[in-house]
């Protein structure tokens, strides 16, 4: 992808976000006479964010830089960042039903071996800071600041 | 009644419950999520059986280390352990990047102390004043005054302005979520009663600050070993020389103002504060182009402001009632419950009370100055540790942080969210910190923009016709063209010298 494709690309989502805005701004009810309205800022604002993400897809199309045809290079680990991405949203669904303890500490494990090269994987380290972490913090929510965390189905 | 207050506060136990305060304040402040208003709220029962002055001082010592805790993650992490902690992640960041973690803590720590004795000074001295000046300001010009703070995203929009501006727009646009202000229309909830609040600014703030950079470090995990935790710190005094010093008064002096100004106008707070407090520097340098780049005139600003703001907000809560923050909202409750009623009477009234609580506030910010000097070697070796274990335990804090703001399990879930749209300015070269202010500035924006036109009915004109209204105009339409201007001309320069300038440039 070269940059004025991303520009390209960035523009076009954010026109579409702007025209999604002005469209359910205008399903808002107008309830007090002398109000401009709950729908006006809103509508303003959809407005602004066409004006603007035009402006920039105008000068993506039509006002190129010197650095807009250039290749935007990707040197990343994609295993790492989607599988981060998905231990995140594991642990976030589990929250509530698994209860905070067990389901950080299975984040805690699962994630610090995913960012662990095989040179400096520690199993054994992450397992024991995976499991006294969250009883620390749950102890700590529980009995010092009085604000239970999510304790699951397990009661812990 | 100075003598009684002065007895009252010198006490062994009273100095012990400040010192308390301050240094569980200073946890709180530190641990992204957990915030000074969360620390405040949790011990304000615990001081109601305690005499008022022992019981205002123990609030006064978590308010304290509260706000300046947040400098502590700012640094160290990159995280904002408070929203007024956001500007000093620009060059504290960076900072700690470059090896002077101890330096941007040190230096934090001192005009922290600062910005709080200045606060107390203002508190003391001119609270009378400042309060009557205060009194003036209508929804006009609170609308005026949030128009300002958002041409402070022409400053921060790095070389791209569009790409500042858009992100300043979907942190506007993301604040209309939720019930409306005036007539509590609900907009943009799509039939889930969760989001009838709005989304809370700590899930915004833990979601593209902190968790962002979790993801991008699983991208990037292949140089999580080799470059990030090699980090060198050095740890000398408060990090700061004598000509250092004396070169900053300027800074120090024009950022407590700005942060004794907003924490006097209420509804604004300490995010605010500092970030206007780092423009208003980044515009005066004569190196505006380092800021950013870890240097210690950004931290000193946003610092110095932040704090200068607890003085501030006291302001129109011990004269008038009028709480200007959340802190001081609670801190009200505290009053009410010891008996203290705040208003003009309170200095006859209560006068023993109130002089107890300046000396609660100069000893806490002393007892901040020290105690946290001394825990910087333990809070610097944060970094110390590997990024492949700090970063999943911050997650872990992060969620919880997400939790304890609401008790709720969707905030947690926004953490994600927001975290992905992080993802999403990252991946499209655009800055994340307009996005905040936006957000920020977007409810009292609104609401300020619809009561200031129902009293006018409809008339537009109310915005110009009111003097301080048309001042902060004039001088937002002023910044904003000397911006813009600034940025064109060094496009040009740029060009006309053969060089590139790359527009796809993230803010420090």
């Amino acid at each position: 992808m070269t940059h004025k494709t991303r520009d390209m690309l960035c523009s076009v989502i954010m026109l579409a976000f702007g025209t999604a805005m002005i469209y359910f701004a205008q399903g808002i009810k107008h309830k007090i006479a002398s109000d401009v309205g709950s729908a006006y800022v809103p509508t303003f604002i959809g407005i602004c964010i066409l004006a603007a993400a035009g402006a920039k897809l105008f000068i993506a199309l039509f006002r190129p830089s010197a650095s807009s045809a250039k290749k935007i290079r990707i040197n990343q680990d994609m295993l790492g960042g989607i599988g981060t991405i998905a231990l995140m949203l594991g642990y976030m669904l589990l929250f509530q039903p698994v209860g905070f303890v067990v389901s950080s500490a299975a984040y805690l494990f699962l994630q610090m071996l995913l960012l662990s090269s095989r040179e400096n994987r520690r199993p054994l380290l992450y397992a024991l800071i995976a499991v006294i972490l969250p009883l620390a913090v749950d102890a700590l929510f529980v009995f010092v600041i009085k604000m239970p965390l999510p304790v699951g189905i397990w009661g812990f | 009644m100075i003598s009684a207050a002065l007895a009252n506060v010198f006490n062994p136990v009273c100095l012990l419950l400040i010192w308390m305060g301050t240094i569980i304040g200073i946890i709180f402040g530190s641990v992204p999520g957990l915030s000074a208003t969360m620390a405040v709220v949790l011990f304000l029962p615990m001081t109601f059986s305690m005499e008022a002055t022992r019981g205002i001082a123990t609030l006064v010592g978590l308010y304290m280390g509260g706000i300046s805790g947040g400098l502590i993650s700012a640094v160290l992490l990159k995280i904002p352990g408070t929203p007024s902690s956001i500007s000093t992640v620009f060059d504290g960041g960076p900072m700690a990047e470059k090896g002077e973690a101890g330096r941007a803590l040190g230096v934090g720590i001192l005009y922290s102390f600062i910005g709080s004795i200045m606060g107390i000074l203002a508190l003391m001295f001119i609270s009378p004043m400042l309060a009557r000046v205060c009194l003036l300001f209508s929804a006009a010009d609170y609308f005026a005054v949030a128009v300002f703070s958002l041409t402070i995203i022409a400053a921060l929009s790095g070389k791209d302005m569009l790409n500042g501006l858009l992100s300043g727009l979907i942190g506007l646009a993301l604040s209309m979520v939720g019930m409306a202000p005036v007539d509590s229309s609900i907009r943009y909830t799509f039939g889930n009663f969760q989001l009838l609040n709005g989304f809370d600014i700590t899930v915004l703030l833990i979601g593209v600050f902190a968790v962002t950079d979790i993801i991008l470090a699983g991208f990037g995990r292949r140089d999580l070993a080799a470059h990030l935790e090699q980090k060198k710190y050095h740890l000398s005094g408060y990090g700061i020389t004598i000509p250092e010093f004396i070169r900053q008064i300027p800074n120090a002096v024009i950022s407590s103002v700005i942060g004794i100004a907003i924490g006097i106008l209420p509804g604004i707070g300490g995010s605010t504060a500092g970030l206007l407090a780092y423009t208003a520097e980044k515009s005066r340098s004569r190196y505006p182009e380092k800021f950013g780049t870890g240097i210690i005139d950004g931290v000193i600003a946003s610092e110095t402001a932040n704090n200068a703001v607890i003085g501030g907000s006291l302001v129109p809560l011990l004269c008038m009632g009028i709480p200007g923050n959340t802190v001081a909202a609670v801190f009200l409750g505290g009053l009410l419950v010891h008996g203290i009623n705040p208003g003009p009477l309170i200095f006859n009234k209560s006068g023993q009370y109130v002089y107890g609580i300046y000396f609660a506030l100069i000893v806490a910010s002393v007892f901040m100055l020290i105690f946290e000097r001394m825990g910087l070697r333990i809070f610097a070796r944060l970094l110390d540790i590997p990024k492949r274990i700090l970063l999943p335990i911050i997650m872990v804090m992060c969620c919880v942080g997400a939790y304890s703001s609401n008790s709720r399990v969707f905030d947690v879930q926004c953490v994600l969210f927001f975290a992905l749209l992080g993802l999403f300015f990252k991946c499209f070269r655009m800055p994340s910190t307009p996005l905040i202010i936006g957000f920020i500035l977007g409810k009292m924006f609104e609401e300020n923009l619809r009561r200031a036109l129902q009293a006018s009915h409809g008339d537009w004109s109310v915005f110009f016709t009111r003097p301080i209204s048309c001042g902060f105009l004039i001088v937002a339409v002023l910044f904003c063209t000397y911006t813009v201007w600034m940025n064109l001309k060094a496009k040009r320069a740029a060009e006309s010298a053969g060089q590139e300038f790359d527009t796809s440039e993230e803010e420090g």
